[in-house]
Formats: structure tokens, sequence, C-alpha cells
């Protein structure tokens, strides 16, 4: 279980996340929603460890998140891998890291859950369309069979079927590997179609943690309101009955 | 006035990315253009705004990113004053504290680059220049793809408000059926460079012909899909 406790982040004089607790069962979705600094991202440097909480602790089964190797997909899937090597290349470097046998039967396996024929991963990444490029990030994160993985606004690079058809390969393989993923995103009906739970953000604090149906019916907050009202008036979301 | 091109094509290293297209806009239009990443919709936005400003017609086009707009080394300031030039108006003519206000980029310094602006920013800055003037036709690329949902919705609402009782046409171009289906009256579907289906947009998402509409409609909406 990942629990993040009392969470602050300082840059300078500026308190960029606020005293965040939230908590994440394995198997299970968090939706972290909110707007452009908010401070989602700052959210996940600090679970990878890339940036020190000022304040409290991040831990994963009460040890340091760090040591259960949590795993991130990126926003641009393609700027997300060396250009220069082939996406096999690059998918293999966890893998050769840490000495894994039999690297290709794990491949075959994720390239066949992500619908992926093998034979593109010996493209380059430019050589791969962007919803292949995402699909090859998730292959790459999932490699080594993490129990955390962070997406960082995963589909919004994709046009609106890819986005729906990647979600719904990333809900399938949650199912059958048992990791716990937090998803950063600012499409509140990925949010609602596939997560648990969902923190709303804003200005570093959480404003609201909620189920999805709670969310649509009867958000708490006015933020969140307003957050969902946005959604809805751009057709990302039904109003409610 | 009626709006018309005929013909339009485009090949890049020897492929066809626009079948020859031919299109009729009329005054009020509210039309999408809707199709996958690749499909062809930006290519025929620009074809089309070339060959409606060969013929004479006033288009505003915010592309889909403000670089394709925005020049880097001038001010802000100077890029306004520019587009006031451009539709032959006066210095200050355009109300751009209205508009400013309406999409909260107020707050923006005139004075610096808009590397100086974020690229939300400077996304609104670029719709607030293309709602001065009166144009015959407003082309928008994916105008929202770089701003948060709320404040999406919100310049989405502005973008209506100001359109109504204008005879401006407006042509939406996304990948998202969903955004374009609570905007427009007309959709146009684009599928490998052609526009496959054209319809009025109630029909299209009632009762879609093509498999590229079929794709398009079954994924507007999260909440319709099985997890």
């Amino acid at each position: 279980m990942l629990n993040i406790d009392k969470v602050s982040v300082r840059r300078g004089k500026v308190l960029v996340l606020k005293d965040i607790s939230l908590s994440l069962l394995s198997g299970n979705t968090l939706a972290v929603v909110g707007e452009s600094g908010a401070g989602k991202s700052t959210l996940i440097a600090t679970i990878l460890g890339l940036t020190k909480p000022w304040q409290g602790q991040i831990t994963w089964n009460n040890a340091p998140v760090g040591w259960c190797g949590p795993a991130l997909v990126m926003q641009e899937p393609r700027s997300a891998f060396n250009p220069a090597l082939s996406l096999r290349r690059s998918v293999m470097e966890p893998l050769i890291v840490q000495n894994a046998e039999k690297p290709n039967e794990r491949i075959s396996r994720l390239c066949e859950g992500l619908e992926l024929s093998p034979e593109i991963l010996d493209r380059r990444p430019t050589e791969v369309s962007i919803g292949q490029a995402q699909r090859i990030g998730i292959l790459r994160a999932l490699i080594v069979s993490p129990p955390l993985v962070l997406f960082d606004e995963p589909l919004s690079a994709l046009d609106a079927v890819t986005q729906k058809h990647t979600a719904k390969l990333i809900a399938k393989l949650q199912r059958e590997e048992g990791f716990a993923a937090l998803i950063v995103t600012h499409d509140l009906g990925y949010a609602m179609a596939h997560a648990d739970e969902i923190a709303v953000l804003k200005s570093g604090s959480i404003e609201e943690i909620a189920t999805p149906e709670v969310f649509a019916q009867t958000p708490k907050s006015d933020y969140c309101r307003i957050l969902r009202d946005a959604a809805i008036a751009l057709g990302a979301l039904e109003a409610p009955g | 006035m009626t709006l018309s091109v005929n013909g339009l094509e485009a090949v890049r290293s020897g492929q066809t990315i626009l079948h020859p297209t031919s299109l009729e806009i009329f005054p009020g239009d509210r039309i999408g253009l809707v199709g996958l990443s690749g499909s062809g919709k930006s290519t025929l936005g620009h074809a089309l705004i070339d060959d409606l400003r060969s013929q004479g017609h006033s288009v505003a086009h915010v592309p889909q990113s403000p670089d394709e707009a925005l020049d880097p080394l001038r001010s802000m300031a100077f890029q306004w004053r520019e587009a006031e030039q451009a539709l032959g108006l006066e210095q200050g003519a355009a109300d751009q504290k209205t508009l400013f206000s309406a999409l909260r980029i107020e707050g923006g310094d005139l004075r610096k680059r808009p590397w100086g602006w974020s690229r939300g920013m400077q996304q609104r800055f670029v719709i607030a220049m293309a709602l001065i003037g009166t144009p015959d036709l407003i082309v928008l690329d994916e105008p929202t793809s770089a701003l948060d949902p709320v404040v999406a919705a919100a310049t989405m609402d502005l973008l209506d408000r100001n359109l109504e009782g204008r005879s401006a046409a407006m042509i939406l171009i996304t990948h998202d059926l969903g955004l374009a289906a609570r905007r427009v009256s007309k959709l146009m579907v684009m599928h490998e460079g052609r526009v496959v289906e054209r319809a009025h947009t109630r029909d299209i998402l009632d009762c879609p012909q093509t498999d590229a509409s079929k794709a398009l409609v079954a994924h507007r909406n999260w909440m319709d899909l099985p997890c």
C-alpha cells in the first residue's frame, strides 16, 4: 500500500504541496486531477524521490517508496525514449540492469496484452505512431513487474479513440498484474471512468477525495463542482441525470 | 455570402494526404471537422484557409499550436497591433480589455515576447486576436487542447457568445467528437485524407454511416465504454 503522510514540498519560499495525505491499495487506481500549476507533477516527482519533501513521508508497505521500484509512464511518448536507440533496446534496459531471466518471454506477454506486434520494437521512436509509442512506454514501465505505476497525463497526446483504447488496455493489464496505479490527469472523464478514487488538487492542497459516483452526483466543494461542470461543457462527461 | 472551394488537395513526399475535396460554407454555419490523428483535418483546414484568402475572403485562424501564430521575436503588443493593422482597424479599436478579461489573460504583460507567457495564455491570446474584426470564417484547430478543462470550457463558451448573431461561419477542428457534439450543428468526418461523411451533428450521433464515424461516436464519451 502507498501511503503519503502529511507531505509538504517547498520551492524556495513557496509551498508547492501543502500537507498532502493520500493512500492507495495494491490493484487500485487513484486519479489526481487539477489545473496546471496545482502541483500534480510535483507530487509524482516527490513519490519518485526526484524531489525531497520538506515535511512528511511517503512509504510503500511501511518501507521507503523507492525500495519498491515505482515505474513512470510519461506524457509525451516519443520524447520519453532515446531517439538513437531501437525501442527494443530502450525497453530491455531495466531488464538488463536487473539481470532478469527470460526477458523475451516477458516482452512477448506484454506485447500481446498491449496489442503490439513484437517486430515494432525494432524500430526507432520516430518510426511508430504516437499511440504505439505510448503503448511501448507502458510496456517499458511494466517490464520489471513494478507494484506501483505512476502515469503522468498518459493519454493527453493521443486522439479520442486511441485514448479510450489505451485506457482499456491499461485497466486490463492492471487486473492481470495487480499493480497500484496513480494517474495524474486533467481529463475528468478518464478519471471518472477508470479510477476507484479521485483526489482533486488545487494550489498544492487536496480539495476533496471522493469516489467517481460521489464526484459525479454531489461534489462537496465549489471547485470540484466547477471542474465537473467544465468536463460536462467540454463533452467529456454527461450531465448527471 | 456563401464560401465555396473546389478540388482542394495536398501531396507530401509523393503521397496524397488530402484527396480532392470541395466544400460550401454558409453564413453562420457551425461546422465540426472531426477525425483521428493523421486523418487530414489540419491539412484540409490550411488548404481551405489559403484558398478562401486567395479569393479575397477574410478568414481568422487559430492554429493548434500558438507557435504557428506568434512571432517569437516580437512583443505581444506588437503582434496585437499587427493584427489590428491587417484588419484595417485603428490602433486600440479592438476591445482588447473585454476580450482579455473574458479569456482571463488580463494579467499578461504585453511588453513580453510569447515565451514570457504560459502556453495556455498564448493560446488564449491567439483566440482573442481571431475575435477582433469581422471575418467571414473563423477556423479553430483544436483550440482548447493546451488549456485546463475549466479554462477550456470558459473559452468555448466565450467563443459561442462572441459568434452568436454574427454572420461569421465557424469551423472547429477536433479529434474529440464529445466536444464537437456540444458546439456545432454540422459535422464533416475525415478518414485517410478524405471527407467520408457530412451530415447534421444529431444525425451522425444517432446513425453514423461510415466506420470512421462509428468509431468516433462509440468513443465520444468515457462513461459509455465498458472498463
